[in-house]
């Protein structure tokens, strides 16, 4: 393992660890503005980019927490960008979104007895929820695991 | 020391002048990883802690015990 490939793995995984939360706060920040103007009709043209905005973004998140990435680098950056700590972190924050999915079911449940939700609008809540906290837990335990040394 | 695994890393690996960068070349793993292995906030794969040993020239009973 050559010295400037460490060094270069250490540059690069310092900036995943403080993109995580950026992503997850940029993420959040368009379910808001989602929730906030209801989508009446998907068919209509502006209804359908929202749609397929966030489609591409938790299709994009979701790999992020699933796949190792780094694709243009070399093998023994990613080897080192992926190595036993960054997937035992990923792991730990797919369970923590995991369990915050289960959460927000659990939530919505009881919330239908109060207010009518739509499966559609349930579905973009539990997967916003589930994104979001292992994103955010993702990028805690990166950072964490950056300091000191 | 989580799950009550402590280490001597951080001796041994000044014991012999290296870095924390210098041993995480010679064992192929990020400094990172290194970072939280010496500092308790990981609990490493045996075959990882395996690898550490032998990069530092030492049984691996030697870096890695028990805590009581």
């Amino acid at each position: 393992m050559a010295r400037n490939d460490i060094e270069y793995a250490e540059h690069l995984g310092r900036m995943r660890a403080r993109l995580l939360p950026v992503l997850a706060f940029m993420f959040i920040v368009q379910q808001m503005s989602f929730f906030a103007s209801h989508i009446e009709d998907p068919a209509r043209l502006v209804d359908s980019v929202k749609i397929g905005a966030w489609l591409v973004m938790s299709i994009m998140l979701l790999l992020i927490l699933t796949v190792d990435g780094a694709w243009l680098q070399r093998p023994s950056v990613r080897a080192l960008l992926y190595d036993e700590v960054t997937r035992a972190h990923r792991a730990a924050a797919a369970r923590v979104g995991f369990i915050a999915s289960m959460f927000g079911g659990v939530f919505l449940y009881f919330l239908t007895f109060v207010e009518p939700v739509s499966g559609r609008d349930a579905i973009h809540l539990l997967v916003t929820v589930g994104i979001a906290t292992a994103l955010i837990r993702f990028g805690v335990l990166e950072r964490r695991a950056h300091k000191g040394g | 020391m989580a799950d009550g695994l402590g280490n001597r890393l951080n001796a041994l690996r000044a014991g012999r002048g290296l870095t924390q960068a210098a041993l995480a070349e010679l064992v192929g793993v990020s400094r990172k990883t290194i970072n939280t292995v010496e500092n308790g906030v990981f609990v490493p794969s045996a075959l990882l802690a395996l690898r550490i040993a032998r990069a530092l020239g030492r049984p691996v009973e030697e870096v890695f015990f028990l805590e009581d």
